[in-house]
This record gives C-alpha cells, sequence and structure tokens, in this order.
C-alpha cells in the first residue's frame, strides 16, 4: 500500500510509487491496458497480412514500417473520422452502448490471465468459471446489438450468432472439465503451474480438439462464420455498424481472438513455460500468437458450413466426445497411468 | 452500538431492486431483458460480498449467460405485434396483486422477527465444503430456508397466472 501524501512535497514520490506499483503497472501496462491495445491492433494488421499470403496478394503495403504495420492506426484514423450512420428507428442508446459493453467485455476476462508466474492482474481462484461467465456475456449482448439495428441482415446474423454460440459453448465447458480435473483447480495460474512438466494437450488431447473447434465457433470463425456470412447477410449482426461504431465491434471481436487464443495457452499449452532464455511472458505471447495464427488460417483455406450441419455437429459430435473425454481422464487419473508424467 | 451501513449492501440491493422494478415496468421487453440481467448480475455482487465467489460466476454465467438469452430468444420468436398489443391493463388485478404481495411481504417479517433469535450467532464458515451445505442449511438455517420455499412457490404460482392462457 501507498500512503496519500500529505504535504506537497510528498506528491511527486506519491505518483512515483504509484506508477512503479505491481498494481498499476499490471493493470495498466503488461497484462493490461496498453499490452492489450498493442496486441489487438498488431492482429489487426496480421490477419489481413496473413490472408493476402495465403491468397498470393501483398496485402497492406504503404502505411509505414516493415509491411505496412502502421495499418492498423491509418484504419482507426479513418474509421474514427468516417460519418456514423444510425438506422432510421434503431434504438439509438443500445445502438452506440452495446459496442462499447463488448470491448469491456472482451478485456475484463484479462484480468485473471496469467501472462507469467507473477505477470497476473487478479489471481482469482475460480478464474476459468470467471472467464467462462463473462465470455457467455457475449451472444445475448450481440442479439441485442442486432435487435437495436433494426433492419433484417443484422437480425437474422444475430438470432444464428446466438444458435451458434449457445450450441458451441457447452462442449467447450465440458472440455475445459477434464483440464480442471487434471490440475484439481480451477486458478488459471495453478492450472498453470500443473503443466510445468507435460502440457495438458498431451492427456486431453481430445479436449484439446474439442476446444478448439467450440472455439473457433465461439469466434465466428471460418468455417463457423454463418452469422456474418457475406453473400447472404451482407456482414450479419454487425452489417448497419459504420464508422467509430464499426470499429469498437472490430476491436471488440479481435479482443476475444487474443481472449480465447490466451485461455487454449493457459489450459491447453502450458501457458507462460518454456526453456529459459526467453522470459515467460514472452513465451505466452508468442504461443497465444500461435494459437490465433492457427484460428485465422482457415479463413483463407476453408468454405462455410450449411447451418444444419453446424447445429448436428455441435449437439451430436462435438459434446459426445467432449463427455468421453471427461470419462477417459477420470480412467486416466483414477489409474494412475499420469503419475510416471508429474501430474 | 450502532452499526454503520454497509455502502456495498446498500448499492446493491438499490441496483438489484431497482433494475428488477424496470424489468416489471419497462414498455419494450427487450428493456425488460435488459434490466432483468443487471438484477441478476447485483444478486451476484451480493454473492462475491458474501465471500462466495464460485456461486457468483455461476450466478452470471446460468441466469445471465443462459437464462436471459432464453428470455431473448422468445422477445425475438415472438411477432412485435403481438407483444405489443398484450396490454389489456385491468386495475382490479394490480390491486389484488399488491394486496398479496404486501400479505406475503408481511407474513414472511413477521416469520423472521418470530424466528431471528433463533439463528446461529456466527455465521457459518466462508470456504464451506459443498457436502456441509445440505445439513448446515437444514439444519442450522431452517427457517430461512422455508421462507426462500414460499417465495419460490409464490413465483411459481405467479408465472402459472400469467402464462395462462384465455379461453
Amino acid at each position: 500500500m501507498v500512503n496519500l501524501p500529505t504535504t506537497p512535497a510528498d506528491i511527486l514520490p506519491f505518483i512515483i510509487a504509484v506508477v512503479t506499483s505491481h498494481t498499476f503497472i499490471t493493470l495498466v501496462i503488461f497484462p493490461g491496458f496498453i499490452h492489450l491495445t498493442i496486441v489487438v491492433m498488431f492482429l489487426t494488421w496480421y490477419e489481413r497480412k496473413l490472408l493476402a499470403r495465403i491468397q498470393l496478394r501483398i496485402g497492406p503495403l504503404y502505411a509505414g514500417g516493415p509491411g505496412g504495420i502502421l495499418q492498423p492506426i491509418a484504419d482507426g484514423v479513418k474509421l474514427i473520422f468516417k460519418e456514423v450512420m444510425i438506422p432510421y428507428k434503431a434504438d439509438k442508446p443500445l445502438f452506440l452502448g452495446i459496442p462499447l459493453a463488448l470491448v469491456f467485455l472482451g478485456a475484463l476476462p484479462f484480468a485473471v490471465i496469467p501472462f507469467g508466474q507473477h505477470w497476473v492482474i487478479a489471481n482469482l481462484d475460480v478464474g476459468l468459471v470467471f472467464v467462462f461467465a463473462v465470455a457467455s456475456l457475449f451472444p445475448s449482448m450481440i442479439l441485442i446489438f442486432a435487435w437495436a439495428s433494426n433492419s433484417k441482415y443484422p437480425f437474422l446474423g444475430g438470432l444464428r450468432s446466438l444458435f451458434q454460440q449457445v450450441a458451441y459453448e457447452i462442449p467447450m465447458w465440458i472440455s475445459a472439465l477434464s483440464v480442471v480435473m487434471l490440475a484439481g483447480s480451477l486458478n488459471l495460474v495453478q492450472i498453470v503451474n500443473a503443466q510445468q512438466k507435460t502440457w495438458f494437450i498431451v492427456p486431453a488431447f481430445l479436449s484439446f480438439i474439442v476446444f478448439f473447434i467450440a472455439t473457433m465457433a465461439e469466434l465466428e470463425r471460418l468455417p463457423f462464420d454463418l452469422p456474418s456470412a457475406e453473400p447472404e447477410l451482407v456482414a450479419g449482426w454487425f452489417t448497419e455498424a459504420s464508422g467509430a461504431v464499426f470499429m469498437v465491434i472490430f476491436l471488440a471481436l479481435y479482443m476475444k481472438l487474443y481472449l480465447m487464443s490466451s485461455l487454449i495457452t493457459v489450459l491447453f499449452l502450458g501457458g507462460w513455460w518454456g526453456p529459459a532464455f526467453l522470459p515467460q511472458p514472452v513465451w505466452f505471447i508468442l504461443k497465444a500468437l500461435i494459437v490465433a495464427t492457427i484460428i485465422i488460417i482457415p479463413r483463407g483455406v476453408y468454405a462455410r458450413l450449411r447451418v444444419d450441419l453446424l447445429i448436428k455437429v455441435g449437439w451430436t459430435r462435438l459434446l459426445i466426445i467432449a463427455l468421453a473425454n471427461v470419462f477417459i481422464t477420470v480412467v486416466l487419473l483414477s489409474t494412475g497411468v499420469l503419475s510416471a508424467w508429474g501430474l | 452500538m450502532s452499526v454503520p451501513p454497509d455502502i456495498t449492501f446498500v448499492v446493491l440491493t438499490t441496483v438489484t431492486l431497482l433494475a428488477a422494478i424496470m424489468a416489471l415496468q419497462a414498455k419494450e421487453l427487450i428493456y425488460g431483458a435488459i434490466s432483468l440481467a443487471i438484477s441478476f448480475i447485483g444478486i451476484a455482487g451480493f454473492f462475491v460480498s458474501l465471500d462466495a465467489p464460485y456461486l457468483a460466476m455461476l450466478q452470471i454465467a446460468v441466469y445471465v449467460g443462459a437464462v436471459v438469452v432464453l428470455i431473448l430468444f422468445t422477445i425475438m420468436l415472438v411477432r412485435r405485434e403481438e407483444a405489443d398489443k398484450d396490454e389489456t391493463g385491468e386495475t382490479g388485478q394490480s390491486a389484488a396483486g399488491l394486496w398479496l404481495a404486501g400479505l406475503l411481504a408481511v407474513s414472511i417479517a413477521g416469520i423472521a422477527a418470530l424466528a431471528g433469535p433463533n439463528l446461529p450467532a456466527t455465521p457459518p464458515p466462508g470456504n464451506l465444503p459443498v457436502s456441509q451445505l445440505g445439513p448446515v442449511l437444514a439444519g442450522a438455517y431452517p427457517v430461512p430456508l422455508v421462507i426462500l420455499a414460499l417465495l419460490l412457490s409464490g413465483a411459481l404460482l405467479g408465472a402459472l397466472v400469467l402464462a395462462k392462457v384465455d379461453k
């Protein structure tokens, strides 16, 4: 704790003490605000560049820096100065408020994601449930935004998004269950600590596959991007968003992409653990970016699923595989096969 | 000895109750659903202030993440004209409702006042194992449990009355 200043001479040391305190640094600089902004901006550029390379194009080039890496700043400035079109008879407070809520909800779970042994804002005992609880608010926000646009395409996209995310939340939670059983904790720091010897992707490989597919569906990434299918629904649930509103939604979507990549890193890929020649947070961010790459690549490769197939896969295949994997984990744990791997 | 008012409790109560009233009074159904979500989040806040973060998270995940989603689905699937024309506004019903709610409140307050002194002086430990939850609830706190049951059955009856299809 830092004592409040009493005399004018104390103010400067006070400010220095606050700015250098662990809470301030974790909240504002490293796992917090500035780091998130930079990584999210990087991801928007990275996706464009990667997809361009897959399609034998060049991608962003002229905005400055190597490979046009300053493109996100140019994009941001452009979107801020564009007119925000609000559709006729749209629900104005919700139309403007929900995008902000989406960004807030996308950033909130980073409070419990550990980027290193000490690089975590809040070491919550129920961290995993916290992430899932906050993530479960996304679909309803999206539907409310779609409704507030008062337009056909966003509404259809919003309904699809809700169907899809609710259907894939269940296999996702259940596949995370086997990780929780292996680690014996819901605390994300302890989950990572339990993976010091063996990453959970090895004993819970099926879970990883199910979790990964469910993540793609949650993020509305190809081949699951039905809620924003451009030939049918223009841009899905954010068709009516323009200018700054669109920018904020865009940020929220990439925030969620980074969140889910980080969550996969924490649950299955050993979090910050790696050879000691790089500091822990670097390993974490590297792993998360690799996961994000694997999530992005299908967008340049695969076609879109049909709606009925999507629902069928979610409810009849993934759910069963996830449940089977819970059973397998129970058997592995109770027979003590895993003790050789330090579990 | 005067107990200082617990600011967290006051704020949470105000938010939860106001949101609950808004949920009932909202002209637009979707605003009702949003208010209901805020009310649920307020209840999650109560759990946090009672040192039960796990319950709080599940409250958000289940009630805000699932129940409100179901309500939203229902609102979206019902056409707007149908939802809007259901404005019968019978004054007799609301008077009876107020009267019944008052009766329920008075009886619950009476039971609570009678049973209050019998409650254990110290609350059970915060990190109670789940297996101990049932014995503690039914053993040390029978009266609050019964009051909860009364409230729930009242809500159930109310839901039945509201959902009754007029022939």
